[in-house]
């Protein structure tokens, strides 16, 4: 399979999770873990362009496939213009559900460039941040929005 | 749903992707309960990570074209397929246009990645007591069309739910497609749900109403869920409604009739007293809310 | 270069937002072996044999250990805890072996071949009735126990620590009150629900040397404790503690520690890790007590308070190490931030078949307030006045009140008066709220208040150390965890600010290792800022006086005619004589080429002149370093026909001395907003009649999500600086969620005329109490809804 535009070739077994294909075998870690139920979100990747909870889904499925993970948002370790404004917003506290939130976002905002807060509300509802950052993250996608709105985004 | 143990891992098991339906029919025909269907995974995994479930072959059926279909006939009604997912369901306009309540239904289901990957029909074949799917199943007279190397065979919703995780397919039979009749024309549906101190839903309801002033010709279609372990369709109400009264005294009636066939549970969810309690909440609002002041 | 009040983001920003930052539940160490925990599915039995035989033909397993092989005891205030369960398992979920294998695959398959034979034990699962003399003793050993001597455990009981708070006479203060008000009030057990699960890595190397990674917010307490309780010199332990996904109080004193050190060892001196599932840290970590408390308070016709009396109960499971203190703790908040003359708080901590417990970010004071702050309602009802009022009339006043405890405020203690005012202003208080547009919706307001300090011994340490780089360039050196809170940055600024240097210069690492990161006792009970800001500040000073011991020599000026700034160091009045940094950081060299100084370390310590042990039958005495004050207003929207409560407009305020980083600042009180509401909304842990955990998972323990956001929600600052605080902060991390559940409580009061006495105020829980209480709202919006319904 495709990790972040690199070919990947692992040998697994049918039994065994993307999540965890990705984290141990492709050695991906900002994938992470934290209930193994598609319960808190916090191990979403995306499978051919889609967010999917990678907890649920098993490695064999994506045979072949394009997986991204959050490192895709920054190659060359330039943050993305999203993730500039969630860094700026204080969008993270402790940071775990970080990658997750800022790829869902990354996603939700490439197939809805002007959500309303209330479609944004709806649109995380699969996550949790323990921490309790969501007003920042809304404020930071409404924000990136707003800024792409007025074209001072390069678009990504 | 919440005992079981702590795995992190799956236990073994093979996995097939057939690519024709006759070839997964095939193959579940010869393991039976020794196979188990995968489209979306979200309850059959979590099944397996609390080892309520130990399939010795898992069978993705997402690559079957058959399986694929998604298509409103007009005057044949809705049909989709085992491996649609949620999101395709709620991106396609004649479901929202005529069969509202599942697209409500659907959209206040889990959240947005876990539809990209979950199925209507994985839904309801679950069977647990809190799956919403099955109540606007109910009021579109759905049926379920079971699959096996012997050929189909229709289920009706109201008789697919056994149980509390107990559907009605043999074990060499797989729910190849769920199909709704056409709603009368020009008719409205809603689906409404509550829950409490959990994400999952406490009591549901569906209704469906078409000809809403003309009492002889008004039609009303009822369902509840999740209070017990078998969703109802609570057929009395559509003939109360047809009657030349008052509509308060109707839903008047109608509560009474629903009140007399349900049997709310007491569960980790919720207590009986208050299912009982918010099923009356929800079915006046849903009557309300289609019959107009 | 002025960073103190500066907003910035944390200095790890970079990493979360990429995903390049490393956790405990990252680490892998080269020939690691996973382990997996063998928990009992009974709520009290004797172990009478454990049959690993057949879990060690499982392929890839390595061993399975059981607690006989683990004779130690470990705790940080009482030593309750095995290693393994040894004799007895005591709650459902209690661990009785762990197996260790070459894949966690395999351990989980390993798991299921341990055969162990238990003999059931009577249970008790209500504290009241583990108080009775004739209850199932849950805890024979007690008096072995290590146990500090802050706290008072009953041996022969299943009393884990008894506190009491004793000020003045309270039974002649009710008798002499003129309005009594009583109260039951009760809290479910909670879960932290930390999205990092617990992680341990653990090497125990064939030199004896153990070392470990694990996620904590205590490493220095982990290797301290671990030392004492393993019988092994503190130096031969080294525990790394990277950044923290989530701490809360659940990964503080002791935690996995030592059994996973255990297992390394057990496993033939290979790496182990183990990593927590999700129903694990709900049924076998712990978790916060339950807890129950039954007050009574007495008032003149004014309004001033002249007696409270509290009993708490608290239900610390099965084992109660960290909750001793919590029980404490609460005791001595028990009167708030409230003068009032005449105590008595007794508060248990007992011990019963469930999970054990430990501290949980507000350490009792959670628990002390939703009973104060709710009796302040319920009092204020009866006495006819303005629930703000009554606060006002009784407010601890800075410089002259006493505390419970007999502590005299300091004068710079903050400003309680303007900040219950401020909160009250941001929820429009006196104005009723609009009325709600939808039948069956009644608005209210209410508010509460609170007050907080450290829990800490008296002689809780910090210390501090700054090194420079060749290009002035700055390492911090600071044992203060990272688990979000943003400390770590705050204390960066002070640095950069002091030293005249961008703050981009100022290092502070990611991992926190014992064995070369300065110490400080704990990052807990918010106190990090002012402790580890204290000692950093303290050696930036002693840097400082380095660098301008060795510039007077070059400038021939005396030291303090010298000024630091702009990464120079000049004569003040005349800043052409200056030398740069640079030239001074590491020793100065004349032109001839000899040398003086050397490189500038800049020590600094921080310890409590001013704190004292507690008066072991009365509590008095002074056990925090400061006190932050705060308080909660809100505005909800109760809908009487389903039991929902909708936030619309949430304040918070608090008087943090100086906010060093606001937007740091904001972030805690948002944060805090959040789980306050989650706790006081949606979660409860629920048990049934044989001890399980019935909802271990996050869809049936509900947790706030984006969602249930309030409608708005504001963020008030008051900064009355406190003279011995660094810049005049104190602490706010466990503050921000205190007042929220009375808030909201006193809401429903204020918008329906129901008194909510326990928590989770969960639809189905309000719907019970309205229907209880005044059943004849919900008939009225019952009618509404057939005449109208559609809302």
């Amino acid at each position: 399979m495709k990790v972040n535009e690199v070919d990947r070739k692992v040998t697994i077994k049918d039994n065994e999770l993307l999540l965890d294909v990705i984290r141990d075998k492709v050695g991906v870690k900002s994938v992470k873990a934290s209930c193994w139920r598609g319960e808190c979100g916090i191990c979403t990747v995306l499978l051919d362009g889609k967010p999917v909870k990678s907890c649920l889904v098993l490695a064999v499925e994506a045979e072949g496939r394009d997986v991204k993970t959050a490192e895709a948002l920054a190659p060359e370790g330039q943050l993305s213009p999203l993730q500039k404004i969630f860094v700026e917003k204080g969008a993270m506290q402790c940071g775990f559900c970080t990658p997750s939130f800022v790829l869902t976002a990354h996603y939700l905002l490439s197939v809805n460039p002007d959500p309303t807060e209330s479609e944004i509300r709806d649109y995380l509802s699969g996550h949790i941040c323990r921490c309790g950052t969501y007003k920042q993250i809304i404020e930071a996608i409404l924000e990136y929005a707003k800024q792409n709105k007025q074209g001072k985004q390069a678009g990504r | 749903m919440s005992f079981g143990s702590s795995y992190l891992t799956l236990p073994d098991f093979e996995y097939v992707k057939p690519k024709s339906l006759q070839e997964a029919l095939q193959f579940i025909d010869q393991h039976k309960d020794e196979a188990e269907i995968l489209a979306g995974g979200v309850g059959l995994f979590a099944f397996m990570k609390e080892r309520l479930v130990e399939p010795r072959w898992v069978v993705d059926i997402k690559a079957i074209k058959e399986l694929q279909t998604l298509r409103d006939d007009g005057s044949k009604g809705l049909s989709i397929g085992a491996a649609v997912n949620m999101n395709q369901l709620l991106d396609f306009a004649p479901i929202k246009d005529k069969y509202k309540a599942l697209h409500d239904c659907i959209s206040l289901l889990s959240d947005p990645l876990l539809r990209n990957r979950s199925t209507i029909i994985g839904d309801i074949c679950e069977a647990l007591p809190y799956v919403d799917g099955p109540t606007p199943l109910l009021i579109f007279d759905t049926e379920v069309e079971a699959a096996s190397v012997k050929g189909t065979r229709r289920i009706p919703m109201n008789e697919f739910i056994r149980g509390v995780a107990e559907n009605a397919l043999e074990p060499n039979e797989l729910a190849a497609a769920i199909h709704l009749k056409p709603p009368p024309e020009n008719s409205k549906s809603l689906f409404l749900k509550h829950t409490s101190s959990s994400e999952f839903s406490i009591v549901n309801v569906a209704a469906l109403c078409a000809n809403p002033s003309r009492p002889e010709a008004r039609t009303m279609k009822f369902a509840y869920g999740a209070i017990g372990p078998i969703p109802k369709r609570v057929h009395e109400v559509d003939g109360i409604f047809k009657r030349k009264a008052p509509v308060p005294r109707l839903i008047d009636e109608a509560i009474d009739s629903i009140k007399k066939s349900a049997e709310p549970m007491t569960d980790v969810l919720a207590k009986a007293e208050y299912r009982s309690h918010m099923l009356e909440v929800l079915a006046v609002r849903a009557f309300r809310r289609l019959l107009g002041s | 270069m002025g960073y103190i009040g500066k907003s910035m983001p944390q200095y790890d920003s970079f990493l979360k937002v990429t995903g390049t930052a490393t956790y405990a539940f990252d680490v892998e160490l080269p020939g690691m072996l996973h382990a997996k925990l063998v928990t009992s599915p009974h709520a009290h039995a004797k172990i009478i044999k454990i049959d690993t035989s057949k879990a060690m033909k499982v392929p890839g397993v390595v061993a399975v250990a059981t607690g006989q092989e683990f004779p130690y005891r470990l705790g940080i205030y009482v030593g309750d805890r095995d290693v393994l369960a040894i004799d007895k398992a005591r709650w459902v979920g209690h661990p009785v072996a762990a197996v260790i294998a070459e894949t966690l695959e395999a351990a989980e398959r390993g798991i299921d071949q341990v055969e162990v034979d238990y003999e059931p034990l009577p249970t008790v699962f209500d504290p009241n009735e583990a108080l009775k003399p004739d209850a199932p003793i849950m805890h024979e050993k007690m008096s072995e126990y290590r146990v500090s001597p802050a706290f008072k455990p009953i041996p022969g009981t299943n009393i884990a620590n008894q506190f009491k708070l004793v000020r003045g006479d309270v039974e002649r203060g009710l008798k002499e009150s003129e309005v009594t008000v009583e109260g039951e009030f009760d809290i479910p057990h909670v879960s932290h629900a930390f999205m990092e699960l617990q992680s341990i890595v653990a090497h125990y190397g064939k030199d004896g040397t153990i070392e470990i990674w694990t996620s904590t917010q205590s490493p220095f307490s982990t290797r301290y404790l671990m030392a004492l309780s393993l019988g092994i010199p503190i130096d031969k332990i080294v525990v790394k503690a990277p950044l923290c996904g989530g701490g809360f109080g659940g990964k503080v004193g002791i935690g996995w520690e030592p059994l996973v050190a255990l297992l390394s060892k057990r496993a033939g001196f290979r790496p182990v890790k183990l990593v927590l599932s999700r129903k694990e840290q709900f049924s076998s970590a712990p978790v916060r007590e339950g807890f129950h408390a039954s007050v009574k308070a007495g008032f003149r016709k004014d309004g001033k308070m002249v007696a409270y009396k509290a009993r708490f109960v608290m239900d610390a499971g099965g084992y109660a190490d960290y909750t001793v203190n919590v029980c404490r703790a609460a005791g001595y908040s028990s009167e708030g931030c409230y003068e009032v003359p005449n105590i008595f708080c007794e508060s248990l901590a007992v011990y019963t078949n469930k999970g054990a417990t430990s501290a949980m970010r507000g350490f009792g004071y959670p628990e002390s307030h939703w009973a104060l702050e709710r009796i302040m309602d319920i009092a204020a009802v009866k006495l006819k006045i303005d629930p703000l009022e009554l606060r006002l009339r009784n407010l601890l006043k800075p410089g002259e009140s006493e505390t419970g405890t007999g502590e005299r405020l300091r004068e710079d203690i903050g400003d309680p008066v303007a900040l219950a005012k401020s909160v009250a202003q941001a929820i429009g208080w006196g104005k009723p709220p609009e009325k709600a547009k939808r039948p069956g919706r009644h608005r209210g307001k209410g508010l509460a208040l609170c007050i907080k300090g450290p829990a800490q011994p008296p002689n809780a340490a910090a210390s501090a150390i700054i090194k420079f780089n060749e290009d002035v360039s700055v390492d911090l050196n600071i044992g203060t965890a990272s688990f979000g809170q943003g400390t770590p940055t705050s204390l960066s600024q002070i640095a950069a600010d002091e030293l005249g240097i961008p703050v981009e210069k100022v290092r502070v690492g990611l991992v926190r290792s014992t064995d070369s990161t300065a110490y400080t006792w704990q990052t807990v009970g918010s106190r990090g800022l002012f402790t580890d800001g204290i000692a950093v500040m303290d050696a930036l000073r002693d840097a400082k006086a380095q660098i301008k011991d060795i510039a007077s020599q070059v400038l021939k000026v005396k030291p303090e005619e010298l000024e630091i700034a702009n990464e120079q160091v000049f004569i003040k009045g005349a800043p052409w004589h200056r030398l740069p940094l640079s030239e001074v950081v590491f020793g100065y060299t004349y032109p001839d080429g000899r040398s003086i100084g050397g490189p500038i370390i800049g020590r600094g310590k921080f310890m409590s002149p001013l704190t004292t042990y507690l008066d072991p039958d009365t509590g008095q005495g002074v056990p925090t370093i400061f006190h932050t004050f705060g308080g909660a207003g809100v505005e909800i929207e109760v809908d009487v026909l389903t039991g929902e409560i909708e936030i619309i407009n949430a304040v918070q305020a608090f008087d943090v001395g100086k906010a060093i980083n606001p937007l740091l600042v904001n972030g805690q009180i948002d944060g805090g907003w959040v789980m306050g509401q989650s706790v006081a909304l949606y979660e409860q842990m629920v048990f049934d009649e044989q001890g399980w955990v019935v909802n271990p998972n996050l869809s049936n323990y509900r947790i706030m999500r984006a969602k249930e956001m309030p409608h708005r929600i504001e963020e008030i600052i008051l900064e009355t600086p406190q003279s011995n605080a660094p810049h005049g902060a104190r602490g706010l991390g466990e503050l921000v969620m205190i007042a929220v559940a009375p808030a909201i409580a006193n809401a429903v009061y204020n918008a329906i005329g129901v008194q909510i006495t326990r928590l989770p105020m969960s639809p189905e829980n309000i719907w019970r109490a309205i229907q209880e209480q005044k059943p004849e709202l919900i008939e009225e919006a019952r009618r509404k809804l057939r005449e109208s319904g559609g809302d």
